[in-house]
């Protein structure tokens, strides 16, 4: 009987979680502590998402299959993201603080020290979750 | 926090309840919503021609969003 080869895709050593949690956690300490408008958070965000956005093009990693298709049932998630759109729509294009933003709602939390880091350390693993599809 | 600063934070908080209780859906064994990563891996393979569209504009949405609240 024949044998189907078996082929298994190898991370590399550095993208395995064990070495990206710390370097991701490194990279949110350091930009908890930058505040908004500066040189180096802005120097930051765009050095750490360009190599993720170089990455992510490139074809130096294996990525997650994705299905074929969509089931008719994704559309479960239009749910969610209708109701993200037409809030996060209608307070932009009221414009008052009364009704306000999501970043403007953010914005102080995003000030404290700890919220910050955490926010940087999100959108880091977001981004890499991305480059592997 | 003046009444309609809580409105609308109260409808982002129910827009993030809903993903995340779509999510939890899309785990459960033998379930047939696909997850979050399911449905950006499918938006991410559209292509026009040789040009990856999905892949740029996902990645590019990305980018400026971390931009956006955290650098500017």
């Amino acid at each position: 009987m024949d044998r189907p080869e078996l082929v298994a895709e190898v991370d590399r050593a550095w993208a395995r979680p064990v070495v990206l949690t710390p370097v991701f956690a490194l990279i949110s300490l350091v930009g908890g502590a930058l505040p908004s408008f500066s040189l180096p958070a802005n120097l930051l965000v765009l050095g750490a998402g360009g190599a993720l956005f170089w990455l992510g093009m490139s074809s130096a990693l294996p990525r997650r299959p994705a299905p074929a298709r969509l089931p008719r049932r994704a559309a479960w998630w239009l749910l969610p993201l209708l109701l993200f759109g037409v809030v996060e729509g209608a307070t932009f294009l009221n414009g008052s603080y009364a009704y306000p933003t999501l970043s403007r709602l953010a914005d102080p939390v995003l000030e404290h020290y700890w919220a910050r880091a955490a926010g940087y350390f999100g959108w880091l693993w977001a981004f890499w979750a991305m480059v592997r599809r | 926090m003046t009444a309609g600063q809580l409105l609308v934070a109260s409808l982002f908080a129910v827009a993030i309840t809903l993903f995340a209780g779509v999510e939890i859906v899309s785990r459960r064994e033998g379930s047939r919503v696909p997850s979050l990563g399911d449905v950006c891996g499918v938006v991410m393979r559209y292509r026009v021609g040789p040009l990856p569209v999905g892949r740029i504009a996902m990645f590019g949405f990305w980018w400026w969003l971390g931009w956006h609240f955290l650098a500017r």
